[in-house]
């Protein structure tokens, strides 16, 4: 009932304003973007959207505003944008992998679906890095893993979250190396550099950017991209190393499904605009730039789905 | 030394002095919202810092972080609710003076606190930030999980009455903590089949319910306001020097509530939300005279306003030296350091110092700017809380209450949730149980159990797994604290229940 | 209004109440998530039948007095909840100004009845005072607020 009435306000407002509904696409866009942020101000998904607000708002010519909808690691914003938002290309919403994979697998009430959206572009990706302190006894992975392999759960490995990106890195490490480490989930990023310093863990499965902060105090064993990342030049990959892993957290932005392919190229054409600009400044955070976009977004939540979902269901 | 004058002649500019004396209005009015935090504050700012020099934009930042924390004690004081989690504890003295007519005395009070609050958080970090820095990270799993007890045999003090009832809300507050998501485990807890609810019950929408609502509908039963005329402000009685002798004639009370607004600064992710309670509980403990706390003691208020704006610099530390956030706000500085390729460590006391130092600097500016524009804003919002008519204040704070609990999250839902608590908890404050522990049980709920369970999880190795709790030489103390801590709040409770039950329960209905 | 009632069975009772109803849904989760708060429900239990005990045994307080009127408290608590279904249905503006003006409107007349003038003198006000914070919460702050079926 709510959502027939919001469609109806839609659809009233749109008539009012433009005379028609049909003509709204052909001069897409007229009016002000709504782009929902589902984390808390100050993440990374946050920070891009910001960067990327004033060279969209040139491009497109109209006001972008971010507004954030925390809760429940995105999935409150999630189901709410699925259900309700328009398909007119007004409402977008940043989408992040693996979460949008993860969690309708793992919750039974996740209230969203990986599909039910058209995904727009994944503009980045944060390859996992596996960090280790400065004084750690681990020189490299090999060290790890040959503990690990002799002493079985004792190596604890901090991360952000369960089912995060982290840790279905970290169960993949397990399985490609067969060995059994203990996965300690972080709320968030913020506790894992006092973690690791403080000793309280052995390592972390985190991200590259985390690696670029504390270049100075750790260590960067491991990076899970198929090549070296440009802020991390000396940090070897897992593939280097004989250990097939590549993965981490993509972050993208997706529109209702229905919303028509000239509202979507548009905003693709942005997007991949947007994401040249600010090249300079991400990339030396450890962000590895992307542009993903049409079929490749599905080949790449297809491989991605293949890769996790055998992992998330047997921990089920 | 050179550097630090560097950093001030960098201060002195015009932009510099505008920048902060806008940055602290912006942030006190934002934090006299109730529902706007401050954490909120920085991310409207954040875009605009973009456009500035990085010295700027983190001037900009400091002082309106300095300000909404500041700003928060207006509210508390005034119609008893906490702007921001961390002035819950000025409520506790602020709001009976206000209703005494000493709101004036409670505003100088908070807003002198405040000030000197700032500066001994903004000393701490210019002097001893490399060797405080090495502190944060001792505290792992075990230790969290210890500081969150320590902060739970709070309820013996802030259940003004009974023990049980006060035990019984934190329970409660615990519970709805663990709503949604659980933070080690990661599936969705007593969300009922309803997908919106996995975002829980965060923290500030129940704050904002159990304090404000309960107020509101007192005020609209009675038909009255709850504030008489005071004095003229700033005239006899209420001359702010006056004030001003009252609160620094007692430097043991502001020496201490510093140091414990700087040692919990530093603690990750307890945060400035219990600082002010820790430093209520303890000005209370060693005052001669503790009865009169909760009735309009101005050391409460002075013990609570100083500790949370030593927070604002304090918290600092572990960020600026370890990338480490103590506060939730400071994430949103972490952000923009990094933005402007500034990492954290060492380095940035030596290469980039002059900006450092510029930015610490700048927040005991800030610190100083909160005396004369907190005064003003002071006399402002105490004139429109008293001139307004009652009929008009009770739809408008409730206005002003749905918009920021909305804002916070962009949830309705959320405003259902703070009104549904807002109602029962009206209820639950007439059969004894207090907002207070209630909202203390779901600050400390989320980070007991995260420390718990990882700390169990650690020790899946171990023969006996709870033996990690007590393994490090700091847990050992901080378990010693929690027992030495809860005896002594039980031990003269103790004695009065079985020696003067009837004064025990006397005390009990005096309260509204 | 002073009403007769064992506060600390009353407060035992809801406790038990509260325990109950997070008791039936912890069947399904898994060990690392039910750990908390199973340990957190136990206590609570204990807490709630000791209140109990202590209520029928040495009972504090046993009576409650709600201040002022109890129908007005009922109906502003009511008129709140209406005013939040109305903003999800209405928009946030236009229900606001409807609440905010029946509301001033309901407890003004605690002090006698209101005259026409009085209330024609505050419509310019609440009309300023709900536009302005619409305002700043839209345009400064960029908060999106519900819009509903109208604004």
């Amino acid at each position: 009932m709510k959502s027939r009435l919001s469609t109806l306000a839609v659809a009233v407002s749109a008539f009012a304003l433009f005379g028609a509904a049909g003509a709204v696409q052909a001069d897409y866009p007229e009016r002000d973007i709504t782009y929902v942020i589902p984390f808390d101000p100050g993440g990374e998904s946050d920070v891009t959207a910001r960067f990327q607000e004033p060279i969209l708002e040139e491009i497109l010519g109209v006001g972008v505003n971010v507004t954030h909808r925390p809760g429940g690691g995105g999935a409150v914003a999630w189901s709410e944008f699925q259900n309700s938002a328009e398909p007119d290309g007004y409402e977008i919403i940043g989408v992040n992998i693996p979460h949008i994979i993860g969690q309708p697998i793992q919750r039974s009430d996740a209230g969203f679906e990986t599909d039910d959206w058209e995904i727009i572009t994944f503009f980045h990706s944060t390859p996992n890095a596996l960090i280790v302190p400065e004084d750690s006894p681990f020189e490299t992975l090999d060290d790890l893993v040959e503990y690990a392999r002799e002493n079985p759960e004792a190596v604890t490995l901090g991360g952000s979250g369960t089912y995060s990106a982290n840790h279905l890195g970290a169960l993949r490490l397990e399985r490609e190396a067969d060995i059994d480490v203990t996965y300690i989930p972080f709320s968030g990023t913020g506790p894992l550099p006092a973690a690791l310093e403080g000793g309280h863990v052995s390592g972390i499965f985190n991200y590259t950017m985390l690696g670029v902060q504390m270049e100075d105090n750790a260590r960067v064993l491991a990076v899970a991209s198929e090549e070296r990342v440009p802020a991390l030049p000396d940090a070897p990959t897992f593939k280097e190393q004989g250990y097939d892993i590549v993965g981490g957290a993509y972050r993208g932005v997706a529109a209702p499904t229905g919303t028509p392919p000239e509202v979507i190229e548009v905003l693709e054409e942005a997007f991949a605009e947007a994401n040249r600009e600010i090249t300079e400044k991400q990339e030396p955070l450890g962000f590895v730039m992307e542009y993903i976009t049409g079929e490749e977004v599905d080949e790449v939540i297809g491989t991605l789905r293949e890769a996790y979902g055998p992992i998330l269901e047997a921990a089920d | 030394m050179e550097m630090l004058l560097e950093a001030l002649a960098s201060l002195m500019t015009f932009e510099s002095l505008i920048t902060v004396l806008v940055g602290v209005s912006a942030g006190l009015l934002i934090g006299s919202l109730p529902g706007l935090t401050a954490t909120m504050a920085l991310a409207v700012l954040l875009p605009f810092t973009f456009s500035m020099p990085p010295l700027q934009g983190l001037i900009a930042l400091g002082a309106v972080y300095m300000g909404s924390i500041y700003g928060g004690a207006f509210t508390a004081i005034l119609i008893n609710t906490p702007g921001t989690p961390s002035s819950i504890a000025t409520t506790f003295d602020g709001y009976p003076m206000a209703r005494q007519g000493r709101a004036f005395e409670a505003l100088a009070g908070a807003t002198i606190a405040s000030v000197i609050g700032g500066l001994v958080g903004v000393a701490f970090l210019l002097l001893l930030a490399p060797p405080l820095a090495r502190w944060a990270v001792a505290f792992g799993p075990a230790e969290m999980f210890w500081v969150a007890m320590l902060g739970l045999t709070l309820v013996a003090s802030l259940s003004s009455g009974s023990l049980l009832k006060g035990l019984l809300g934190g329970c409660v507050g615990m519970l709805l903590s663990t709503v949604g998501v659980s933070p080690v485990g990661g599936e969705t807890r007593f969300t009922f089949g309803f997908p919106p609810l996995q975002g829980g019950i965060e923290l500030i929408v129940a704050l904002i319910g159990l304090f404000v609502i309960p107020e509101l509908l007192t005020m609209a039963a009675e038909g009255k306001g709850a504030l008489p005329q005071g004095d003229e402000f700033g005239k006899g009685e209420m001359r702010i020097s006056r004030v001003a002798r009252r609160v620094l004639g007692k430097p043991v009370n502001l020496i201490r509530s510093c140091l414990i607004g700087q040692i919990i600064a530093i603690i990750p992710g307890a945060g400035g939300n219990v600082t002010s309670l820790v430093a209520y509980n303890e000005a209370r403990r060693f005052s001669r005279d503790p009865d009169s706390f909760g009735k309009g003691n101005l050391d409460g208020v002075v013990a609570s306003e100083s500790s949370n704006n030593v927070m604002v610099a304090g918290s600092m530390i572990p960020l600026l030296t370890l990338g480490i956030p103590g506060a939730p706000p400071d994430a949103i500085i972490l952000g923009v350091l990094l933005l402007h390729g500034l990492r954290p460590g060492l380095d940035l006391f030596t290469e980039t110092g002059v900006l450092t130092n510029g930015f610490i600097l700048s927040m005991g500016l800030a610190a100083l700017m909160l005396l004369p524009v907190g005064l003003l804003g002071a006399k402002l919002i105490y004139r429109v809380v008293i001139k307004t008519p009652y009929y008009f204040m009770v739809p408008f704070i409730a206005m002003v209450t749905m918009l920021g609990t909305f804002a916070l999250r962009n949830s309705l839902l959320d405003v259902g949730i703070m009104l549904v608590l807002g109602t029962v908890g009206y209820f639950l404050r007439l059969i004894g149980i207090q907002a207070a522990p209630i909202v203390l049980g779901l600050i400390l709920g989320g980070i007991a159990e995260e420390g718990y369970v990882q700390t169990m999880l650690a020790a899946v190795v171990d023969p006996i797994p709870w033996l990690r709790l007590v393994s490090n030489p700091l847990s050992k103390v901080l378990a010693g604290l929690v027992v030495l801590g809860a005896g002594t709040a039980l031990l003269p409770m103790w004695l009065e229940r079985s020696g003067r039950l009837r004064k025990a329960s006397s005390g009990e209905e005096e309260k509204p | 209004m002073i009403l007769r009632l064992n506060t600390d069975i009353a407060a035992g009772g809801f406790g038990l109440a509260f325990a109950a109803l997070l008791w039936l849904p912890r069947g399904e989760m898994g060990r690392l998530s039910i750990i908390f708060p199973r340990a957190i429900l136990v206590l609570l239990t204990v807490v709630a039948v000791a209140l109990i005990v202590k209520g029928l045994v040495r009972p504090g307080d046993r009576r409650i007095e709600i201040t002022g009127s109890p129908r007005r408290l009922l109906v502003v608590a009511a008129g709140f909840f209406a005013w939040w279904v109305a903003i999800g249905q209405l928009g946030f503006l236009v229900s606001s100004l409807v609440a905010v003006f029946a509301l001033v409107w309901y407890l003004a007349r605690v002090a006698g009845p209101v005259s026409l003038v009085r209330l024609a003198r505050w419509v310019p006000i609440i009309l300023g005072l709900v536009v302005a914070f619409y305002l700043i919460f839209t345009q400064v702050l960029n908060v999106r607020l519900p819009t509903g079926l109208l604004i």
